[in-house]
Formats: C-alpha cells, structure tokens, sequence
C-alpha cells in the first residue's frame, strides 16, 4: 500500500489506519516475547559463544604473531652473532695463515742464509785445499828437481878422493865417538 | 819357506864350508853374493824363476862366479838354487853368517860402501866399530853404489849412518 492510499483511507472504518488490531498486538506482542525470548535463550549464548572463540583464536594468533616475531628476532640475533663468528674465524684464519707464512718466510731465510754460508765455506775451504795442494805440488816438484839437480852435481863432485876423504871422515868419526 | 828350513840350510852350508876348511872365504864370498842377489832385480828373477830349469840356472850361477869365487861357494848357492830355494838364498846366507861369526865369538857387523874399502880401511873400520860398540865384530863389505858416497855400518840393531844418501835425503825432504 502507497501513501496516497494510506492517507486517503476512510477514517470511519473501525481500525486505525496506522495501529494494528489489539488482538494482533497482542498475539504479535507475545510471538515477538517469545520469539526474543528464544533467541536469548538459544541465540545469545551461541552468539556469545562464537564471540568467544572469535576472540580466543584472534588472541591465539596474536600470541603465535608475538612468539614468531620473538622467534624470528632470536633467529635474527644468531644470524648476526654468527655472522660476527664467521668474521672473527675469517680473522682468526687470516692471522692464522699469516703467522704461519711469516714463520715459513722467516725459517726459509734462516735456512737459505744458513746454506749460503755452508756453500760459501765449503767454497773457501775447496779454494784453501787447491792452494795448498797446488802449493804442496808445487814443493814437491820444487824437491824432485832439487834432488835430481843435487844427484847430478853429486856424481861430478864425488870423485875418488872425496870417496875416500868421507870414508876416512867416518871411521875417524865411529873411532872417537865412544 | 819356514824358519827351521832356512835353519836347516844354512846349517848345512855351514858345515860343508866348515868340513872343506874355508869356511872365512866362503861366508865372505856368499854374504857379498847375497847382498848383490838382493840388490840386483834381473839376478833375482832368473835365479827364482820355476820356468827355467833347475840345471840353467845352476849353469848361470856357475858363470858368474865360476872363477870368481871359490868351488866351495860356486857350489854351495848352485845347490841351493838348483833345489828351488833361490827367493831364501840371502835369509840362508844370513844365517849361515850368524851361525860362523857366533862360532867365533863375533857379531856380524854389515857395512856398505859406495866405494871398495883397502884392507888397511876395513882394519881400521873394524877397529873403530869394535871401540864404538863394545862388540868383537865380523865385518862383512858389501859395495853399495846407491850409497852415494860415506859409508853406513849395522851392528845387531845399531845403525851408524854416514852415507851421503842419507843427507841428501834429509835435504829433500826438507825441500
């Protein structure tokens, strides 16, 4: 119904245009009692049920959020702590390794400088033994020409009467010595 | 060969000069003969030598001193050469000298020359080396030329050197 029939409705009719019938009122006022009776009875605690659970699983979500999020910033700290560990060992291997390369560097020299001196000694020493073997060859040869010299000269020298004058020499000598 | 061969022979030797009443001359002529048997390297082998027979070589030792020496002598180094016993000869005439001279009394004493030493010089020689040593001596002359010139003398250990070889030594060592 429009509002151009509700406006022109007969005023002499026996119900009010607007207001229901009073046994509607009653009957719709008891079905509307029982109806929100019903829904308080039977709805509302479903209702504040549903809310319940809402707010416990919301909460529940909540709590995971805030753990994983306190989970994730542990994971973060030893992400970062292990990070710093993983520079502290590539310090530590680096000093390492450079100690190390100093040592071998520092007992290579030592060794190096040490074969140096054997090989210049052992050179010192070979050039020490060819000069005095070349020396000793030398007096040797010096002594061979000397004596071959002396044999020669000796044999012109020694005629009969140095024969005899030394043999004379000998017995006088053997004679006087005791 | 063993010490009691060498003995034997030279006993043996000893007695035959001894039975033939040279038994001076003998040991004279064999010691000087010993001496030039050492010194002497071709002498040496041709008398050692097992390949040449045992009468060549006596026939050798009969040419060299046939003449020379006495028969006594001749014969004495031709049996022991003949017998293979030639690289002993100068050890067997050794002792055969020791053996005449301790008959005597006497100490054997060797002396080399460069030079043949008169009879006046080897009385001499022995007179000195007697007063020197204190030992009644048998001399025995062996004339060395690698002596040079001087004369060295060995009495049992004693070694009295005056040989121009020994100082010309010295000298070249010391050069």
């Amino acid at each position: 119904m429009n509002l151009v029939h509700l406006f022109a409705a007969d005023p002499a009719e026996t119900h009010h245009w607007l207001l229901p019938e009073t046994a509607e009122i009653i009957y719709g006022g008891i079905a509307s009692v029982l109806v929100i009776g019903a829904l308080v009875k039977f709805a509302l605690p479903q209702f504040k049920k549903a809310l319940t659970a809402r707010t416990e699983r919301i909460q529940k979500e909540l709590d995971a959020s805030a753990n994983d999020l306190s989970q994730a910033q542990a994971d973060a700290s030893k992400i970062r702590t292990a990070l710093g560990d993983i520079a502290s060992e590539k310090a530590r291997l680096l000093s390492d390794a450079q100690a190390q390369a100093d040592a071998l560097l520092k007992e290579g020299r030592a060794r190096l400088t040490a074969e140096i001196a054997e090989l210049e000694a052992k050179a010192d020493a070979d050039i020490a033994a060819a000069a005095a073997r070349g020396s000793d060859e030398l007096r040797t040869e010096i002594g061979r020409l000397a004596g071959t010299a002396t044999d020669r000269a000796l044999a012109s020298v020694l005629d009969d009467a140095t024969q005899q004058q030394l043999v004379e020499n000998f017995i006088a000598k053997v004679g006087a010595s005791r | 060969m063993s010490d009691a061969r060498i003995d034997g022979y030279a006993r043996a030797l000893f007695e035959i000069a001894a039975a033939e009443g040279t038994l001076d001359e003998v040991e004279d002529e064999l010691f000087r003969f010993a001496r030039s048997f050492e010194s002497n390297d071709q002498l040496r082998n041709t008398l050692t030598d097992e390949l040449i027979p045992a009468d060549k070589r006596q026939a050798i030792v009969e040419s060299l001193l046939g003449g020379k020496a006495t028969a006594t002598t001749t014969q004495l180094v031709g049996m022991v050469v003949g017998s293979g016993r030639g690289r002993d000869l100068p050890a067997i005439i050794d002792k055969l000298v020791q053996r005449a001279s301790s008959a005597k009394q006497l100490e054997v004493a060797e002396v080399r020359s460069a030079v043949a030493l008169s009879a006046d010089q080897q009385a001499r020689l022995k007179a000195a080396l007697t007063n020197a040593t204190g030992k009644q001596l048998n001399l025995k002359v062996v004339v060395d030329p690698s002596v040079l010139g001087g004369l060295v003398a060995t009495v049992g250990d004693t070694v009295i050197d005056g040989s121009v070889r020994t100082r010309l030594d010295n000298v070249k060592s010391r050069l």
